[in-house]
């Protein structure tokens, strides 16, 4: 049974034309899904269907075969870290439990271990404005990995950094993820991206998927199987290559 | 300011002190137009060191504490409540708007005539004068919390008394503070102009006072006791948005 499964969905904002429409995606349980797409074709939308943000005007999201229920169990990071700047590092990190009850010893381990293991040990008491960009999108990360999510959704997460930042990040996403045993939903419009970090890597178009392809396991960049997982999701974005 | 830049400070102020002191006493102006300030510090001495200023000072700040206590509660809160029911701040914002247009201190005579002479008017015109910015800045910071902050909290699934409380009021917090350090010089003149008129004590009463019995040198020290007056709550109010947001703004 899949994990998450949207099934025929459509949006729209009233009085315009939907912006997803005869939408299906389905992610295996600890799958990690790459979701690529041109600027506009909906992606961003297709993950606050996913994550409830949005409901859908037909169609069904359901998360182990039941609707959504609780989003407590997802993690969400979005395209900007998204951080209070009036909190300290680790009191973002707590923001998802702060907001349940009051923080326990436990919750604090738990906060300082997931800084430390994104390479945040010394920060916990900075506040958001004396980071980087890459280190603001870390703690985002923390925050979103805190309560352990079954499910976590990312918005084009790494959008504004530098390649080098991005790259490293990349790898600390996917080790967090297989760490946790999380399913991911991954939306980017870097082709590389999605093809590093997924499993699997869908191609939307107008506001439906319009191509799924399995990634073979441990592809390594600049090998040839990861340049022609590269060069199927550009054919099938409708990226004409310079003929080889 | 550099030690440099104090230097120049204090040069310029002493010029402008001996400037003012040399052309009051060369053009031989008399003490009812433009007192040397020498002989307002006179005055200021002599009022101080007698007691005569005391009780006028104590009033004046006691209006302007009550004042700007209950024009900033009314202005924030008010400020809180239409930014969170868009429906009653469209309602009532033409009303807020209405009763700001008015010239609140032509309202004066009519606050007298309400609540009699005294502290009452004074203190009313004060916080109405408060109310203002307060409710200004407090309804613009509430609402321009960012779009993706309110989706994290949603996500995050707070409440909306969570969403007011973690994330709005510290969002809005540097704006009401703004809002805040304008009520606070604002609230002087609110003070002032109301014991102009509806007043016996205070410091305004005394500057009308003083021109009843043509005492220039005093008016002049009354005067310099409202500035002092004034930069000190300034100077608080901008010690308070420091301490406060020390957090928001550290590198």
């Amino acid at each position: 049974m899949s994990f998450l499964a949207l099934r025929d969905v459509r949006f729209g904002y009233p009085g315009q034309d939907p912006v997803v429409e005869g939408l299906s995606l389905e992610l295996a349980a600890g799958e990690i899904h790459g979701l690529v797409g041109r600027s506009g074709c909906g992606k961003t939308t297709l993950l606050k269907l996913a994550a409830g943000l949005l409901r859908p005007i037909a169609g069904t999201v359901t998360v182990r075969g039941a609707p959504l229920a609780d989003r407590r169990a997802m993690g969400f990071v979005f395209q900007q870290p998204t951080l209070l700047d009036w909190l300290s590092v680790r009191d973002n990190v707590l923001l998802p439990v702060t907001l349940q009850r009051p923080p326990g010893s436990n919750d604090l381990l738990a906060a300082d271990a997931l800084l430390s293991q994104l390479g945040l040990a010394g920060y916990s008491q900075r506040h958001p404005r004396q980071l980087s960009g890459g280190q603001q999108s870390r703690v985002a990360l923390a925050r979103a990995l805190l309560l352990k999510p079954p499910l976590l959704l990312l918005d084009e997460p790494f959008a504004a950094l530098d390649a080098i930042t991005r790259e490293d990040l990349q790898v600390d996403l996917l080790r967090m993820c297989r760490a946790q045993g999380s399913t991911a939903l991954f939306v980017t419009h870097d082709i590389g991206e999605a093809v590093f970090i997924g499993d699997r890597v869908s191609v939307m178009a107008s506001g439906r998927v319009v191509r799924s392809l399995a990634v073979p396991p441990d592809t390594a960049r600049d090998t040839p199987a990861f340049g022609a997982c590269c060069a199927a999701l550009r054919a099938a974005l409708g990226l004409t290559g310079v003929a080889a | 300011m550099t030690r440099r830049e104090r230097a120049v400070s204090l040069l310029l102020f002493a010029l402008l002190l001996g400037g003012w002191e040399i052309a009051a006493r060369q053009l031989g102006l008399s003490a009812l137009v433009l007192p040397p300030p020498s002989r307002v510090a006179q005055a200021l001495w002599q009022g101080l060191a007698s007691g005569y200023l005391w009780p006028h000072l104590g009033a004046t700040g006691i209006e302007l504490l009550l004042g700007l206590a209950a024009g900033c509660a009314v202005g924030f809160g008010s400020g809180v409540l239409l930014a969170e029911v868009p429906a009653l701040r469209r309602q009532l914002m033409p009303y807020v708007v209405i009763s700001q247009v008015v010239p609140k201190l032509a309202l004066m005579p009519l606050f007298i005539v309400w609540f009699g002479f005294g502290l009452a008017p004074t203190v009313v015109i004060t916080a109405l004068i408060c109310f203002f910015p307060l409710l200004e800045t407090t309804l613009t910071g509430l609402v321009q919390v960012p779009p993706a902050q309110l989706e994290l909290f949603r996500m995050l699934g707070a409440n909306r008394w969570q969403t007011l409380l973690r994330l709005k009021l510290p969002s809005g917090l540097p704006a009401v503070l703004a809002g805040f350090r304008v009520a606070v010089v604002l609230a002087l003149v609110g003070v002032v102009v109301g014991e102009f008129i509806g007043a016996s004590r205070g410091l305004g009463a005394l500057v009308i006072a003083a021109q009843g019995s043509m005492d220039t040198p005093l008016m002049f020290a009354v005067l310099t006791l409202v500035s002092l007056l004034g930069l000190l709550l300034y100077r608080l109010a901008l010690g308070l948005e420091r301490s406060l947001l020390r957090t928001y703004t550290t590198r």
